[in-house]
């Protein structure tokens, strides 16, 4: 406590930084899915949208239209979609604009054969 | 904040401490927004009060809140503190999906906040993810207050939160824009 009282003397800094090494219980959170727009389609899309409990992904057309915000990263998506969605490790995620936070995923135009 | 209690009058917005010449629209309106930004980012840089305000939260978010301030995260440290009274409060961290029971409150404690002030709108509830609007919740904390800051997560983990804190006071810039959430590295099969 004293070191850093007099660390904040000597530098006139009271504060210090955001954690300087990584926090090692940062890799079993769970976070946002990541999808891999190859393979998803239109029907792939629905499914992913009417399992989605929280409202977080809807389709517009050939966009499938996943809102980070409002992701409770519950990981049913990955369930049901298997390899077109992983868990995208980023859980950091705040953003000073709502519109940052809503993505576009452009969907495969071809139904998979 | 009782009703017996005579009103505070609210404290100046940093706006009219601006130096006249500068208010008054020499450089516009952009450059007086800019250097307005700068002072509120100078004056939350060093230390900053926190107020959190639960609209209807199932708690996990408050949970999370409550271990900033615990030795492993140490929220202190940068010079951040929590405050049970509106009035010493910088920044309001909301959760919850806003019930309209709380419209009153919510504006009061609001209102009770010496200017500048910042809106944290944290957890998906408080982002209009769980709920939707219905005869009993707003769905999204920024139909009620301008929020400036979104903090997504259910909940948002201490990590998560102090990210949040740090690109409120502007000493972190957020990433997430430049985040696409698409991958397109190993081709892999999709489960039919």
């Amino acid at each position: 406590m004293t070191l850093w009282f007099l660390r904040g003397l000597h530098r006139g800094v009271v504060t210090t930084r955001y954690p300087a090494r990584p926090d090692g219980s940062a890799a079993d959170l769970p976070t946002p899915p990541v999808f891999r727009p190859e393979a998803l389609d239109s029907e792939l899309a629905d499914r992913l949208v009417a399992v989605c409990p929280s409202h977080a992904l809807r389709r517009d057309a050939d966009i499938l239209v996943f809102d980070v915000g409002a992701c409770t990263a519950c990981g049913r998506c990955q369930e049901t979609a298997g390899s077109a969605v992983s868990p995208s490790g980023e859980f950091a995620l705040a953003a000073t604009s709502r519109g940052h936070l809503v993505k576009r995923i452009p969907l495969r135009r071809e139904a998979r054969t | 904040m009782t009703k017996s209690n005579p009103p505070i009058p609210v404290q100046q917005s940093a706006a009219a401490t601006l130096p006249p010449d500068t208010a008054s629209g020499a450089c516009g309106e952009q450059a007086t927004a800019e250097l307005l930004r700068q002072r509120i980012a100078s004056q939350f840089g060093r230390s900053l009060h926190i107020r959190t305000l639960d609209t209807g939260s199932c708690a996990a978010c408050e949970q999370e809140i409550r271990l900033l301030a615990a030795p492993h995260y140490d929220l202190h440290r940068l010079g951040f503190f929590f405050t049970p009274a509106p009035r010493h409060a910088d920044l309001l961290m909301v959760t919850g999906p806003m019930i309209r029971a709380f419209d009153v409150a919510a504006r009061k404690t609001y209102d009770a906040m010496p200017g500048p002030k910042i809106v944290v709108a944290t957890g998906a509830c408080a982002l209009g993810g769980v709920y939707q609007p219905d005869a009993f919740v707003h769905g999204s904390v920024g139909d009620i207050l301008p929020v400036d800051v979104w903090l997504p997560g259910c909940p948002p983990s201490p990590l998560a939160l102090l990210q949040g804190l740090l690109v409120a006071v502007d000493r972190l810039a957020g990433k997430v824009s430049s985040l696409s959430f698409t991958s397109d590295d190993q081709p892999g099969e999709v489960r039919q």
